[in-house]
């Protein structure tokens, strides 16, 4: 199964810190819920895996990430991660991600195409898209604090802090809880004609 | 004091042969929970096998690592195509003349292809360590419509079978094509074409389907190391069979192999093939000489063992102005995904679909069916249905409401004038098939008559004028024949295994019997209406006649159920052996009235001499008789077996009416009315061909309204669980009416044609044909099934139909 994704952050953080951020993997996967970063393969490449927990149920992808262009003038790179997990599923992503700068301020662009094959595509084909997009935002939540943290500027995103807080650095596992709840969240604003979040 | 003299239909009735609606023998136990099905066999020392399937549908095995898996505490042994190869089972045999992985062999070809298995002490250990075993894959691209894998640059899918230009069917042109099968005569079909003043052609796809029956397959092997003896229970469909191909593969002796169908839940054709799970089991019991069960999961068995259907076809008809069809023009390009392990008699590797010219007299007519390779689960079963027999009935049926929509003609009227009528039975079609008997004009009329078709299509007309209508009115018909009961040795056989069926009978001194057969009953209800055929024949009541089928060490040989074979030829297997029976019985009864056999005559249950009641013998009388005194010059015993070779196939056939509305809103449909005549020959117990009918025709309207297969371009199936595949429950179920006619089989001994699979295969075009005669009057001539809400809500947005 093979989703697109196309999606445009505003990120409120000065646009050297956000390229600081995405230009560094480490930097990048440690935003990724449930991501960590295993050896180093290369320059730009690494094992890395993603865990993902839904109840008692954990599954954990296991695989490779590489950066396979970096283009500093326009911030801008493209990457590539793909993985499975021992239940039967595997998935692969590749991501240009760009940081864009629009009257001073810094937007996350992404385009995604992400292929999920085996169980994951087979029970969670038609949820993909909702799930992405929570995903998304989780990241981007994290990813804005960790600019954040660079320093260097006056805050004016207007992110809900509370949220950064609950998805901390050191979050190691995705939690499937919080992406129910937030799909759930979403679902019924669409019933009730609020736009999604995202 | 004696007892009242019963009159003979006293006499009769307490026999409860062929013609009364006996309850079923078999639901006391299934009612109870009592079954035993092959899940519920458990024996001691017995092990648990779970399979290590591919995540993907293309890719090169690059690494299996077993250590993780076999460090797992309970864990006996983890089993790849390496292991097998010594054996030179890592591959196996089809029933199309293919091969197929057992275990996948370098590469992997579809998804849930099996890669491995594990053994283990209980099931949930071997499910832990199915997902301890590493297998690392380099994918490769993946072809998932058949028409691009015979594009001349499509990936090439079995690399096994590289070079071979000829297949089991004849010549091979392109590396992912299996065979092209042709019938009946393309130059006469060609001319009928060109002279012809209307000519029509429509596209439809059958989708691929599965049987999904509610038992999942699976086994228990136990291998004896001691006696050299295999026993395996098995959901099988055809345990005979099965043992000669276990046997062939294993070398063990086909003396010391006995396969045991225990009681099945289901089979619709699922259950006729040899999977790669069977045969693991088996290999893994006989290496660790302990017993070995294996039972799919749900998802494995939609994702895994035998589809059906799946063939995309080109239909043409050509006629002449006032509708009599001239000719019929078939090309079908079918999918038969990784393996062609389809199960259909050896030399027909589209199975019977040259039935497809149906009930209707058609001078010229040909058929042309492709078989191609793709990256989909090997299968293509007779899913309720003769061989192929559903696709074919679909394909003309559907043709014929095409013509009958160009030319503006009425969809009986069409098919009145182009029936075979009734004095041409028997009937030779253009395809070389011998119809044995029908008469379709009655059961027309006697249909049209029942729902009032008149006033049907007015009220349809009345609201298509009525633009404040908010439904779709549409009016289905369907009158169908089928080609069942295969088959003819001269034609037909499975892996060189003539297509016949057996019985054997016995007669006990007291007057009981016992009946074994060749079949296997999977809900048909054989115990019930077997010892009905042989209550008629032989005077002995149903209610003493045992009957068992399933276990190759006590049952004759034969060729199993499925296809509507068991009435048309293990049902005159019985008929035939009882004769035998009846005829030495007579020969016992003149000596012991001592008159000479001309003399008697039979009435019921008993032989009388002929002008004198009193003077008689019961069939119990002689069965005692049998084992005591048998006149001079006859063995002692009365029993008989009988290897019944069809002369011909049987052609039950049957005329279906649906009336559905449709919710112009929300594409909801309703099914109104469903009214369905069936002509099965004779019948034996009405009861049981009543629910037969109620079960095909529910799973007519599973596979034309909801259940499909449908894959992503990747391979992925979206669609294996019964959150996605459709099976319809008493709540989404419509209410069913049965009627009959009765034109019983010349050349059947007891004029039976068998009934299972007529509603299915009949329905399904119905429903198809009343949802599209819905959008008829939009100039809509066909659309695709299934027909679920969302499609047809489509349909309605695209043809612009306001609410």
């Amino acid at each position: 199964m093979e989703v697109k994704l196309d999606k445009r952050y505003e990120l409120g953080v000065p646009a050297q810190n956000a390229w600081a951020v995405l230009s560094d993997l480490e930097s990048v996967a440690s935003c990724m819920p449930g991501a960590s970063l295993g050896e180093k393969l290369g320059d730009n490449a690494y094992k890395g895996s993603v865990k993902v927990k839904v109840g008692p149920a954990t599954a954990q992808f296991g695989g490779e990430v590489e950066i396979l262009s970096m283009d500093v003038a326009n911030k801008s790179l493209v990457l590539k991660g793909k993985g499975a997990d021992k239940g039967g599923s595997s998935a692969s992503m590749e991501l240009e991600a760009t940081i864009e700068e629009v009257d001073g301020q810094s937007i996350l662009v992404g385009l995604a195409t992400v292929i999920v094959n085996g169980k994951f595509a087979q029970f969670g084909g038609r949820m993909m898209v909702q799930v992405s997009d929570v995903i998304l935002k989780q990241f981007v939540d994290n990813f804005i604090t960790k600019a954040q943290a660079l320093g260097g500027s006056e805050v004016t995103h207007s992110a809900d802090t509370g949220a950064n807080e609950s998805h901390s650095e050191t979050a190691n596992e995705l939690n499937g809880l919080a992406v129910c709840w937030a799909l759930l969240k979403s679902w019924f604003g669409g019933l009730f004609g609020k736009k999604p979040a995202s | 004091m004696n007892a009242p003299v019963k009159t003979p239909e006293e006499r009769k009735a307490e026999l409860q042969g062929m013609g009364d609606s006996r309850l079923r023998k078999e639901d006391a136990r299934f009612i109870q929970g009592k079954g035993q099905y092959c899940d519920d066999i458990k024996l001691p020392g017995m092990l648990h096998m779970d399979i290590v399937r591919s995540p993907i549908a293309h890719g090169r095995i690059k690494k299996i690592n077993k250590d993780p898996a076999m460090a797992i505490p309970g864990v006996h042994a983890v089993l790849t195509a390496d292991d097998l190869k010594p054996l030179n089972l890592h591959w196996m045999p089809t029933l199309a003349g293919d091969v197929a992985a057992v275990l996948a062999d370098e590469k992997v070809h579809f998804q849930m292809q099996e890669v491995a298995i594990v053994i283990a002490d209980d099931r949930y250990i071997a499910a832990d360590a199915v997902e301890a075993v590493e297998v690392e894959y380099e994918e490769l691209p993946v072809v998932i419509d058949p028409y691009k894998a015979l594009e001349p640059n499509a990936p090439v899918l079995r690399e096994d079978l590289a070079g071979k230009t000829e297949g089991a069917h004849g010549a091979r042109d392109h590396h992912n094509h299996i065979f092209t099968w042709e019938a009946g005569d393309k130059s006469a079909a060609d001319a009928a074409f060109a002279n012809a003043p209307v000519t029509v052609s429509q596209h439809m796809h059958y989708p691929r389907v599965h049987p999904c029956p509610l038992e999942t397959c699976g086994c228990v092997a136990s291998f004896d190391p001691i006696k050299g003896e295999l026993t395996t229970w098995m959901t099988s469909q055809a345990p005979h069979v099965v043992r000669t191909v276990v046997s062939m593969l294993s070398g063990v002796p086909e003396s010391k192999v006995r396969i045991i169908s225990p009681d099945i839940g289901g089979g619709f054709g699922n259950k006729v093939g040899v999977y790669p799970g069977y045969v693991c089991a088996i290999v893994s019991s006989i290496v660790l000489g302990r017993p070995v069960k294996w039972s799919e999961d749900r998802v494995e068995n939609i994702s895994t063992t035998a589809f059906a259907r799946d063939y995309h076809m080109d239909g043409h008809l050509a006629a002449t102005e006032d509708g009599k069809i001239l000719g019929l023009k078939v090309d079908v390009i079918a999918d038969h995904g990784a393996f062609d392990a389809c199960a259909d008699p050896t030399k027909f590797p589209a199975g019977l679909f040259h039935i497809c010219s149906g009930s209707y007299d058609i001078a010229a007519a040909h058929c042309s069916v492709k078989g191609v390779y793709t990256n989909k689960a090997p299968g293509g079963v007779a899913y309720r249905c003769s061989f192929r027999v559903t696709e074919a009935v679909y394909l003309i049926e559907r043709m014929v409401d095409v013509l009958a929509q160009k030319l503006n003609m009425d969809k009986a009227e069409i098919r009145r004038k182009n029936f075979i009528r009734k004095e041409q039975f028997p009937y030779t079609s253009a395809f070389g098939f011998e119809y044995d008997s029908g008469d379709y004009h009655t059961a027309l009329e006697k249909v049209l008559d029942a729902v009032d078709y008149k006033a049907l299509r007015a009220e349809q007309e009345q609201k298509r004028n009525d633009p404040t209508c908010p439904t779709l009115m549409g009016i289905g018909l369907v009158t169908f024949t089928e080609v069942v009961g295969a088959g003819p040795t001269k034609m037909c056989d499975i892996l060189g295994v003539g297509m016949f069926d057996s019985c054997e009978i016995r007669i006990h001194p007291t007057g009981s019997a016992i009946a074994r057969m060749g079949t296997i009953t999977q809900g048909q209800g054989h115990q019930t209406t077997y010892a009905q055929i042989i209550a008629s024949e032989l005077g002995i009541p149903s209610e003493v006649i045992q009957v068992e089928e399933g276990d190759t060490s006590t049952a004759p040989y034969g060729l199993g159920t499925y296809g509507s074979r068991s009435t048309p030829v293990a049902g005159a297997a019985i008929a035939m052996a009882a004769r035998k029976i009846h005829a030495k019985a007579k020969k016992i009864a003149a000596h012991l009235l001592e008159v000479s056999e001309g003399d008697l005559d039979w009435e019921i249950d008993r032989f009388k001499v002929r002008g004198n009641d009193e003077q008689f013998k019961t069939m119990a009388d002689i069965a005692f008789a049998a084992y005591q005194q048998p006149p001079e010059g006859l063995e002692p015993g009365l029993e008989a077996v009988h290897y019944y070779d069809p002369p011909n196939f049987t052609y039950p056939f049957g005329i279906y009416l649906c009336v559905v509305d449709i919710d112009k809103g929300t594409g909801e449909s309703s099914i109104r009315r469903f009214y369905a005549l069936d002509d099965c020959g004779t019948r034996i117990n009405p009861m049981i061909i009543d629910g037969q009918i109620h079960g095909g025709l529910t799973e007519g309207f599973a596979v034309a309204m909801g259940q499909q297969m449908p894959f992503d371009e990747q391979g992925n199936l979206l669609g294996n669980t019964l959150m996605d595949y459709f099976l319809p429950t008493a709540v989404e179920t419509p209410t069913w009416e049965t009627d009959h006619t009765v034109t019983p089989s010349p050349h059947h001994p007891i004029g039976a044609k068998g009934v299972a699979e007529s509603p299915h295969v009949g329905s399904i075009p119905t429903f198809t044909s009343a949802v599209v005669d819905a959008f008829a009057h939009l100039g809509v001539t066909h659309i695709d099934m299934p027909h679920t809400s969302y499609r047809i809500w489509k349909k309605l947005k695209e043809e612009g139909v306001q609410l």
